[in-house]
């Protein structure tokens, strides 16, 4: 059975789907600097302009459904990708109470943010997925799978994130937040954008005219190390592999891969060598976070969707920022690439070694 | 669907009240710093399965809560915003839901797929689903652990579980291995992905004979309890039916003991 993308939306710090890729492909940041988490310290981070999370879910959902051929939610499946869930509204009642007496419990725990979506939209049925930064990459890896057993016919996968006092200490106290917007590949890096996005996409198992193909998904668990990934690179080229074997293609058929690319140290310098070890100098690769910045959760659907854009617009995205490229054994362009695009690679990495991969494509 | 238990293990805290910490760092040897008391019990349930059944290096791992950590976030938030203290770096590191998976598939030697599902409504036999899904592909085995732990704030549990307040809590954490062949199996489980209404279901069980078990939200009680029925079934060599519940849906899970 095959799984086709047929609706998708994204907010986050570059605007909707649109504005993304128009920033993208100008090469324009969307990450500011921030001085309010850190007292004495500049961090960049990406910032969405909103009200709150909730209405953002909202707001996008609908906009997925409106485009769709479904009249409602009832028949379909919400699988929802986060790695902190609704920690940004727990932290701002913590905040202004100082206790637990007043939060709301149905907008506290990890699946909060599914739970709102299941009563606003009557999903048929519901789950949440949270394993950091490759939440919403397994959400896209379970939605193949289910469709492939022809459980559900409809799925809509969510990834979302709100910028929180949690996750920017938190990777502040890892020593990986970079003080200005990232540098994806570039030997100057010095670490990650704390990020927030929702992207939503609907996956189905029939085949729309505009509809993009979720070809191959493949996760792997190197179980290295808890927050540094496997120096040989194993288990992301082992996730890179599974998901182009269960695309039923070949290296060769693939023209770009948009990279997890954080800018930590770590994460380029090992995804570079397995990108190197996989494709040698055969494939386009960039990051996108030196637009959006890392959306943590979010990050698996939102490049999900930009790699649906990049093949719909036949243009390879260029690396921002990029000076002085570390590995110059990979293939990274500066300028955007004008060519056919029939597949795409697309990586999420997480801490205790979870690697997801998942090949988009056209539809042959 | 259907899948076979090759095996299984079960702790639940008003059975048996033990120091899990000690009892992780003395019997099984393992480093227990940096992790809390979510993961130690993850662990705990990890390393009573692996006394009884072969853990292959290729099984896939499924970890599943009802609410997940909520002692962490409570402890984090404390720090940040009553004390005014830097986010520590493991309190940070232990609130994302595969922090206990990596724990868990590193004392199981498991370098598999590695998946955290959380979800308040069917918790277990959705997350049943989605393993089923996933080996269906690999035709590999699985391992599942279903994990609730209940420490204060209680009362915050409570009200994230959606039970009465004089309902008591208790901490569960219960491992099945699955497989799709019935070599060597003890138990054969089916589920699907429908749910039903409460005359529905009536109708469905009119005609049953095998012991119907309901699921109850009261009464020592934590969202993955499902699992716990299920690995007392097998225990006790029964059939069973049991019927989870969410609101005012339902859905079966069938259990055939083949011991």
């Amino acid at each position: 059975m095959k799984s086709y993308i047929n609706n998708y939306e994204v907010l986050c710090d570059a605007g909707d789907t649109k504005g993304l890729m128009q920033a993208i492909y100008a090469k324009k940041s969307a990450v500011s600097i921030d001085v309010s988490y850190i007292k004495d310290r500049p961090s960049g981070l990406g910032k969405m302009h909103y009200d709150n999370i909730f209405n953002v879910l909202k707001d996008v959902t609908s906009k997925v459904l409106k485009a769709s051929n479904l009249e409602n939610f009832k028949d379909t499946l919400l699988i929802l990708g986060s790695s902190v869930g609704g920690m940004q509204e727990c932290e701002d009642i913590f905040y202004s109470q100082k206790n637990y007496k007043n939060i709301n419990p149905n907008r506290y725990s990890m699946n909060t943010l599914t739970d709102y979506l299941c009563k606003e939209f009557d999903f048929y049925d519901s789950r949440a997925i949270s394993t950091a930064c490759t939440s919403s990459a397994n959400a896209l890896v379970l939605a193949k799978r289910l469709i492939d057993v022809e459980a559900y016919e409809n799925i809509l996968v969510v990834g979302a994130d709100g910028l929180c006092a949690s996750t920017v200490l938190g990777f502040h106290a890892l020593g990986v937040l970079s003080d200005k917007p990232c540098l994806p590949f570039d030997k100057e890096r010095n670490g990650m954008n704390v990020a927030e996005a929702v992207a939503i996409m609907l996956i189905q198992n029939t085949k729309t005219k505009d509809s993009m193909e979720l070809k191959g998904v493949g996760a792997s668990s190197d179980a290295y190390h808890m927050t540094n990934p496997d120096p040989e690179a194993g288990g992301a080229m082992s996730s890179m592999r599974d998901a182009i074997n269960d695309a039923k293609l070949s290296l060769d058929d693939i023209d770009y891969v948009n990279a997890h690319g954080t800018a930590t140290p770590a994460n380029d310098r090992v995804e570079a060598l397995a990108i190197e070890k996989l494709f040698a100098n055969d494939v386009y690769v960039s990051s996108t976070k030196a637009i959006t910045g890392h959306t943590l959760g979010a990050a698996g659907a939102i490049e999900a969707i930009i790699s649906c854009e990049v093949i719909k617009n036949s243009i390879i995205p260029p690396q921002t920022g990029l000076q002085n490229q570390e590995n110059t054994n990979i293939n990274i362009p500066k300028e955007s690439i004008e060519m056919s695009v029939k597949n795409i690679v697309s990586n999420s990495f997480a801490f205790g070694g979870n690697n997801t991969s998942i090949v988009v494509g056209a539809c042959v | 669907m259907k899948l076979y238990i090759k095996d299984y293990s079960t702790y639940k805290s008003d059975e048996e009240d033990i120091d899990i910490k000690k009892t992780l760092k003395q019997k099984y040897k393992l480093d227990t710093r940096r992790q809390d008391a979510f993961i130690h019990l993850g662990l705990y349930g990890a390393m009573l399965l692996k006394e009884k059944t072969v853990i292959d290096k290729d099984d896939e791992l499924y970890v599943t809560s009802g609410i997940g950590n909520v002692d962490v976030v409570q402890k984090t938030n404390t720090r940040v915003y009553e004390q005014n203290q830097p986010l520590k770096l493991f309190d940070f590191i232990n609130l994302l839901g595969n922090t206990t998976s990596y724990y868990i598939a590193s004392a199981l030697g498991i370098s598999g797929k590695n998946i955290f599902q959380i979800s308040d409504n069917f918790t277990f036999i959705n997350t049943l689903i989605s393993l089923y899904a996933s080996i269906n592909h690999s035709q590999k085995n699985a391992i599942l652990c279903s994990i609730d732990l209940a420490s204060t704030p209680n009362e915050v549990i409570k009200r994230v579980l959606g039970v009465d307040e004089d309902c008591s809590v208790v901490s569960g954490v219960n491992y099945q291995k699955f497989s799709l062949t019935k070599d060597d199996a003890i138990a054969e489980i089916e589920f699907d992905t429908l749910s039903y209404s409460f005359d529905e279901i009536n109708n469905i069980l009119k005609d049953n004979n095998t012991k119907v078990i309901f699921s109850k939200r009261c009464d020592n009680f934590f969202e993955t309890y499902p699992s716990y029925i299920i690995n007392d079934a097998i225990k006790n060599d029964e059939d069973i039916i049991f019927v989870d519940s969410f609101e005012d849906r339902y859905k079966i899970l069938k259990l055939k003991s083949l011991k």
